[in-house]
């Protein structure tokens, strides 16, 4: 008895865990004075920093913020950071003393030690490709270039805390500073970037159980942040009087950054997703009460309609009421609807751009319409694509994906690394999406090529297109739903309901 | 300069200079400035205001102003007033002095010192004067009142008044209307939009406890803050962000000016000084956002009053009566100084 009790609850935990987690993608900062007594590690290099620098700063500010600051050299043992809540490390430790000792500890690490990106998996570990410093001396210009960062992401915990838009921003105070930038990963995600280009972030985020560069998944939250050895003094603020402009308060936000970033490496994960088909079917079941999909398809079209057919069935044995029209249809027979699904037996061309503004969550099956639905860039090939259509691309035909977020309730619990998504190879689509998509899956072999992602409500999408509800895309091909497994099934009920959810 | 002008001039500026020397280094750069020679004072009692006007510098000391000109450290000319100096300063050719007992302006002639006019203030006793030459503003503040006003420049006229709360110390205009006052019981400095006179906020300055002292580059929009426990911060004016700091002498008397190119060429785009706690210290502006600790000049006496003469580069510091010697000025200033 006592065992069906305790199985119970925890089918009841999962089913709660399924409905209420996907809708967040992120867990929610744990407030300041929650924060406060927690220890940290603060790894600096000790009495062979580089002078001048700013680590005592650093330490008095952490200590005002209500940690327990320990300090010590980049030489001390992995051991230090026993009981620490969060490793802070300076850019004044040695990289090659750091080594990789704290690259898999459970641990929180905010660092602005870029040299030391590699060492924690962050970033690829060339120079100048992976991430990079500029500093005064060596590239003048670009020391100026630095003293501006870009709002790339506008939507995670930390954007949102310190009000993020996607816009210019002072990062440091006026002088030629040195600044550093990092490339991270595939489930890395981009908070502020340099240069006009999200491959040379300022700020870079992954979230616990996320995939890393090298392939290794994140054992706890991890921060890069562009700061140099003695910048934290220059970090941006603003006070008194000027701190009653707008602009100015949007403006001056590097020190809020700094801190909001923190904020967010020491506050708790969301708890890790479980794979659980069964919690998930139950939690959908609920969720689909009374709601609406228009499902959006190339009517009596040829290939794929018996996976349309197929799709439209499983949406209405959830209890989904599904209203099926032609893509030739006009946006309005949207109203009233709580998701779009866009098959992709549609015509990109006949499609044209209908949906695009639909204020309701939108999942897209075909990966072609990225550019439309403002999903990535335009540029073919480059900012989306397919693998596996034998006119239309070079590479081969593929039925894995590799998952990335696993930390996502989008990525139902699956593990990081490959899943077979369909039973046989066949097209699959891609895109890269810009920094406020969270990516779930990639293709193989093919860290850019993102595959599964989802865009929050409010999101900057491409083009400068702010997304009015939530947007994913889910690339099945004509007839590939009949083919997914029961894994790949998972994930496209993940993602309905994380779609549909309010 | 009669003989013994010269004499007194050879042996002050010997004086100054092995003091300089042997003084003790608290700072490895060094301080530009030499001591050049000091002019003993007639009258009793400290100065309490000193102002310089590009030729001429007029001190006020007790119930009296005087003009001594800064080649021949002669008293050109002299004006009792009925009631002590409080504060002076030069507003078009004209020397606007703040008296106590009872409080009035009393409008000077610059070369003359002949007085022109009058104009009675409140009861409450002016502690400083200044004169923001680009917006055309007078301010004049009551630190036992909290209070600062403003008038008009020509006639003292009132033109509106702000209180504050906390102990009140130096001000510092924009040029551009707007006036701060530096508030050592806020570790602030206090932003007064200066043509309604309304209090609009407060800078903060961080790790700055009993600010005294405040000068401004009105160029760069930088707002200089001596701090009693030895900090001198940066601060720029349009964000309120401090965003440097300098180690200076402590102490609870300090005052501050700021000048574009006191002494030009070396990287001097323009200096901060900062005198009191026993000494004077500088920071060098070499751009707007780059600035350099230059050093430190131990004093003997305790200042009184200071200014600063930027055409020439040359400080003036009014010291104290100590040990039955009067109160004095000292001029400091380097060799190039003196050939300019």
């Amino acid at each position: 008895m006592n065992g069906l009790f305790s199985k119970l609850s925890t089918r009841v935990l999962l089913i709660w865990l399924a409905s209420v987690l996907i809708s967040q993608g992120y867990a929610a900062l744990q407030p300041w004075p929650k924060l406060a007594g927690k220890a940290v590690l603060f790894v600096t290099g000790g009495i062979t920093s580089p002078k001048p620098n700013d680590d005592a700063a650093v330490a008095r500010h952490l200590r005002n913020l209500g940690f327990v600051v320990r300090t010590v050299n980049a030489a001390a043992p992995q051991a230090a950071a026993d009981g620490a809540a969060l490793i802070v490390i300076s850019s004044t430790a040695n990289a090659h003393e750091l080594g990789k000792k704290f690259a898999d500890m459970p641990i929180p690490i905010f660092t602005w030690n870029t040299f030391d990106y590699p060492n924690l998996g962050m970033t690829g570990p060339v120079l100048h490709r992976d991430f990079g410093v500029i500093d005064p001396v060596q590239q003048y210009a670009d020391s100026f270039a630095v003293l501006y960062g870009f709002g790339a992401n506008i939507t995670s915990e930390i954007s949102r805390a310190v009000g993020l838009k996607p816009q210019l921003f002072g990062t440091l105070y006026l002088e030629p500073e040195t600044a550093g930038w990092g490339r991270p990963g595939p489930g890395g995600t981009v908070i502020a970037d340099f240069f006009g280009s999200r491959r040379y972030a300022a700020v870079f985020t992954y979230e616990r159980e996320a995939t890393l560069e090298n392939g290794r998944t994140a054992p706890a939250r991890r921060v890069g942040f562009y700061l140099g050895n003695d910048d934290f003094h220059l970090l941006t603020a603003v006070y008194g009087p000027p701190a009653a402009d707008p602009n100015l308060r949007q403006w001056a936000i590097g020190l809020k950054l700094f801190d909001s970033a923190l904020q967010w490496a020491v506050s708790p994960p969301p708890p890790e997703p479980v794979y659980d088909p069964e919690a998930l079917d139950t939690a959908l079941r609920r969720a689909a009460r009374g709601m609406k999909v228009l499902y959006v398809e190339r009517v009596n079209g040829g290939e794929g309609r018996r996976s349309d057919a197929h799709i439209v069935a499983h949406l209405r044995r959830l209890g989904f009421e599904v209203k099926v029209v032609d893509q030739t249809a006009p946006q309005s027979v949207a109203r009233g609807m709580n998701l779009i699904m866009i098959s992709s037996t549609c015509s990109k061309w006949k499609l044209a751009n209908k949906y695009v503004d639909a204020p309701i969550p939108l999942i897209s099956l075909e990966g072609l319409l990225s550019d439309t639905l403002h999903f990535t860039g335009r540029d073919r090939y480059t900012d989306y694509g397919e693998h596996g259509e034998i006119l239309e691309s070079d590479d081969p035909p593929e039925n894995y994906l590799d998952i990335v977020g696993a930390w996502s309730p989008m990525a139902a619990g699956l593990k990081p690394g490959l899943m077979k998504f369909t039973y046989h190879p066949g097209v699959l689509k891609w895109a890269w999406p810009l920094p406020d998509a969270t990516v779930i899956a990639t293709l193989p072999n093919e860290p850019r090529e993102d595959a599964i992602f989802g865009y929050p409500k409010g999101a900057r999408m491409a083009d400068g297109f702010i997304a009015p509800a939530r947007r994913a895309l889910l690339p099945l091909d004509n007839s590939s739903y009949d083919d997914m497994t029961p894994q790949g099934k998972v994930l496209f009920d993940a993602m309905v309901l994380w779609a549909i959810h309010r | 300069m009669s003989a013994a002008g010269v004499r007194q001039l050879v042996s002050n500026l010997i004086c100054l200079v092995a003091l300089t020397v042997a003084g003790p280094v608290v700072h490895a750069t060094i301080f530009p400035y030499h001591g050049l020679y000091r002019i003993s004072l007639p009258d009793a009692g400290s100065v309490g205001a000193l102002a310089v006007d590009g030729r001429d510098v007029c001190v006020g000391q007790g119930d009296t102003v005087s003009l001594y000109a800064p080649t021949s450290a002669e008293r050109i000319d002299h004006q009792h007033l009925d009631g002590t100096v409080r504060a002076l300063t030069t507003v078009d050719g004209t020397i606007v002095v703040a008296v106590s007992d009872p409080s009035r302006l009393e409008f000077l002639a610059a070369r003359s010192l002949r007085v022109l006019r009058q104009r009675r203030l409140g009861a409450a006793t002016p502690s400083e004067l200044v004169y923001d030459s680009l917006a055309r503003m007078l301010f004049i503040e009551y630190r036992t009142a909290h209070t600062v006003t403003r008038l008009d420049p020509q006639t003292g006229r009132a033109l509106g008044s702000v209180r504050l709360v906390g102990a009140l110390g130096q001000m510092a205009a924009n040029g551009r209307g707007t006036l701060y006052v530096v508030n050592s019981t806020h570790d602030a400095i206090d932003v007064i939009g200066a043509r309604r006179m309304n209090y609009e906020g407060a800078i903060p300055l961080q790790r700055c406890s009993t600010p005294r002292a405040l000068a401004m580059d009105t160029v760069g929009r930088r707002l200089f803050a001596a701090c009693s426990n030895g900090r001198a911060l940066i601060v720029d004016a349009d964000l309120g962000f401090t965003f440097d700091r300098f180690p200076i002498q402590y102490g609870r008397d300090l005052r501050a000016a700021f000048a574009f190119r006191p002494l030009g060429p070396h990287g001097w785009k323009g200096g901060i000084f900062f005198v009191g706690g026993g000494a004077v210290s500088a920071i060098q502006m070499q751009s707007f956002v780059r600035y350099q600790a230059a050093g430190r000049f131990p004093l003997t006496r305790r200042v009184t009053a200071f200014a600063i003469a930027p055409p020439v580069g040359v400080l003036w510091l009014a010291v104290a009566p100590s040990g039955g010697k009067p109160a004095a000025l000292w001029r400091l200033g380097t060799p190039v100084s003196e050939v300019r």
